[in-house]
């Protein structure tokens, strides 16, 4: 007996371990000899059912530092040159997490400012200790719009580097109107005013739900000739879809819309087209741009379309796409795969703090926020309104560039791989309907 | 699509579900029926399963459907060693022990797994993916009709072991009475491992039947469908073999009919309205004895 005890206790000590190996609190990363440096807490998901992306934003993120102290690091007063040392805290995928996370980077790491936070639900869990010690905050993986709009709590040193789904749900509806309609409408042989018939299918989550009230809003607001046939919604983390599928398939949808993470839209998408039948185009929010969506979905995603600022396999026409190759390489080099966009606002997110800092020549965060709130810096490695980064002076949100991709087969990799084809000054390809495609009837 | 293919589909798509919770209610009802233990870690049995056809699948290429024996076999042996190291020497010291064991169960098999293949979510293309076949006003993916087939196989033999073989009227005899079976000799002990050991070999399968059905698998997918398992089988009645096969039909029927009429956050929650409801009308569930 008491053997057998002791073994209880070896194991429970050996989960312990385990857990403890895989759930790193906070991790340094200290560049070599530097005397001043600037600490730069990072905080993501290393751990839970969104460390894929949250692995993704800290990895981009010391890509980030690696740029910058190799290029001198940053400049403070009197022209001081210091380094800078990330220090990572993981949310756990848990606003618990999220919330142990954080204090620890600002009360044991002093950390000087903080870029990071995926999902809206564990950020917005850990935004009241952010108020209460004041420390700026570069959002850069959290999509719902609460982030910098709710007025329960001070949010004034939160900085939202990321389209919110507001963002999602009007770029994607106005693809729909401009883009899609009119295809779908030659295609059926139909006048051009035949409304088109649009379905979703949406996480039941402030993610999800801030989609769908996207799409109604535009609706709504433009006077668009599209009506909603179905609103289903699933439960987090859901990966058997046939059911919702079914009953969108009854109302005979000209697309369908998912508002949902790659772990559920990957699977949607792929038993849409194979269990159900339902051969349409359908639309998916931007997080399901990364190399997992892509092996997922595999032959199944040809035509889909999926909302995107920064994509694995492709880059838009124009001046940022040198920019994201040299980033994309430099991660492949460093840890063999390809960084997602999380990633890349991550990335981002570290060359905006350190140019605040230098801009504020300090890291007092009282003067760090006020150089953050005039901050006005070229893009990074994403398309920005006007290709610049600034935070607006209402919701201290950041504008970004959007584009849509469409996915078409890759004989190469046996997957399919994207090309933009909206709007005109990105886009490098135009949209078609694929030779499978059913539009939708009311009839 | 007229209305009576969309019921029949709907029908169709809560049989398949059903029979993954049916293999997984199965299999822990087994060894709740004779060890009388709550093992919370028996979705990490079904993890297991799905990641152990899922890699073997991925190395060797071998049709899913084939490497689901060998995935039954290793959990066999894994449910053999976590029977005889944790669950053994815990046995009849209290049911607060029973499931702080496997609340650490849990986070070490997850946390274990997460090191060995990762945190990301995985999936597996069958290799009849593209193939289907017509059933009434339906043509339904092969998958499914394999899958089908094969828990009903699984079932099959599994009653057949525990009526015509020795050591399954052993184990039926241990579940009826444990102090009893002792007394005419049978080593209580060694019909544990065996029965630990078949059920997680039960969780392997409905865990490589989800893999081979094209939903995604992760290290943390386990949870949920073992607090469904355990309400399938208080719904059927604790350790009724009888009952967790049609208290896994019916969650998988209830779930799939609740989520095309009230929508898809109604899926989860109508399996513990009916749980709640069968419970205040009768205690031990639908087919529980009267000591449950």
């Amino acid at each position: 007996m008491k053997y057998s005890v002791l073994v209880i206790v070896v194991l429970l000590i050996a989960a312990a371990f385990i857990a403890g190996c895989s759930q790193p609190a906070s991790t340094q990363q200290t560049p070599a000899a530097s005397q001043d440096v600037v600490r730069v807490g990072v905080i993501a998901s290393l751990t839970g059912p969104a460390s894929n992306v949250g692995t993704n934003m800290w990895q981009s993120a010391q890509v980030a530092a690696e740029k910058i102290n190799a290029e001198g690091g940053v400049t403070l007063q009197d022209g001081k040159k210091a380094q800078i040392t990330l220090i990572v805290g993981d949310d756990e995928s848990t606003q618990a997490g999220g919330q142990k996370a954080a204090t620890k980077l600002i009360t044991d790491d002093k950390v000087d400012i903080l870029v990071g936070g995926y999902s809206s639900a564990v950020t917005s869990a850990y935004e009241q200790t952010i108020a209460e010690y004041k420390v700026p905050y570069i959002v850069t993986g959290a999509s719902s719009p609460i982030i910098t709009h709710r007025t329960d709590i001070d949010t004034s040193y939160i900085f939202h580097h990321c389209p919110t789904t507001d963002t999602y749900g009007q770029y994607t509806t106005q693809f729909i109107d401009q883009v899609v309609r009119p295809a779908v409408n030659q295609k059926a042989g139909a006048s051009s005013d035949r409304p088109f018939r649009l379905a979703l299918l949406y996480q039941d989550t402030a993610f999800g739900k801030g989609i769908q009230t996207a799409v109604n809003d535009t609706i709504t607001k433009n006077k668009l000739n599209i009506v909603l046939v179905s609103q289903q919604s699933f439960r987090m983390g859901e990966s058997d879809f046939r059911t919702q599928l079914t009953a969108i398939k009854a109302e005979k949808p000209d697309a369908l819309y998912l508002g949902a993470f790659p772990n559920e839209g990957a699977p949607a998408i792929t038993q849409a087209r194979r269990d159900i039948g339902l051969n349409t185009i359908f639309l998916s929010a931007e997080n399901n741009d990364n190399a997992q969506f892509y092996k997922d979905v595999g032959q199944y995603g040809e035509g889909a379309i999926i909302e995107s600022r920064f994509s694995p396999y492709t880059a838009p026409a124009g001046a940022v796409a040198a920019d994201q190759d040299v980033f994309k390489q430099a991660y492949f080099a460093r840890f063999g795969t390809y960084p997602d966009m999380m990633g890349a606002s991550t990335y981002d997110g570290v060359f905006i703090a350190v140019k605040a800092i230098g801009n504020a020549g300090t890291t007092d965060k009282a003067a760090v926020r006020q150089a953050l709130v005039d901050l006005k810096m070229p893009q990074v490695i994403e398309a920005m309104k006007d290709g610049t980064i600034s935070f607006s002076s209402d919701y201290r949100e950041s504008g970004f560039d959007l584009w849509m991709e469409q996915l078409s087969p890759d004989a190469q990799s046996g997957e399919t791989r994207p090309a933009i084809v909206w709007p005109d000054n990105l886009k490098t390809t135009g949209f078609v309907l694929p030779s499978w495609y059913v539009a939708g009837s009311s009839s | 699509m007229d209305e009576f293919s969309i019921f029949l589909q709907i029908i169709f798509w809560g049989l398949y579900a059903g029979c993954i919770y049916i293999l997984l209610a199965t299999g822990l009802n087994l060894i709740f029926g004779v060890m009388k233990v709550v093992n919370f870690a028996h979705g990490e049995f079904l993890m297991i399963g799905a990641y152990i056809t899922a890699t073997v699948f991925f190395l060797t290429g071998f049709n899913p459907f084939v490497i689901l024996l060998l995935s039954m076999v290793v959990l066999v042996g894994i449910g053999a060693v976590v029977e005889r190291l944790c669950f053994r020497p815990i046995l009849g010291t209290g049911k607060l022990n029973e499931i702080f064991l496997s609340i650490g169960l849990i986070y070490i098999f997850q946390n274990g797994a997460a090191m060995i293949w990762g945190d990301a979510w995985q999936s597996v293309k069958s290799p009849y993916e593209s193939m289907t076949v017509p059933i009434g006003p339906l043509s339904v993916p092969l998958d499914y009709i394999i899958i089908m087939v094969v828990t009903a196989a699984i079932l099959c033999g599994l009653f057949l072991f525990l009526k015509k073989t020795t050591i399954g009227m052993q184990m039926r005899a241990t579940s009826q009475n444990r102090k009893g079976a002792m007394l005419v000799g049978i080593d209580v002990e060694r019909i544990d491992v065996i029965s630990f050991g078949l059920g997680c070999a039960l969780a392997a399968a409905a865990g490589t039947l989800w893999v081979v059905s094209g939903q995604v698998f992760n290290p943390y997918m386990g949870s949920i469908p073992a607090v469904k398992a355990f309400a399938i089988i208080i719904l059927g009645g604790l350790g009724s073999i009888p009952g967790a096969i049609i208290g896994g039909l019916l969650m998988g029927l209830a779930e799939n009919g609740a989520a095309f009429l009230l929508g898809g956050i109604w899926k989860d929650a109508v399996s513990f309205i009916i749980l709640i409801v069968v419970l205040i009308i009768r205690p031990t569930g639908l087919f529980g004895g009267k000591e449950g």
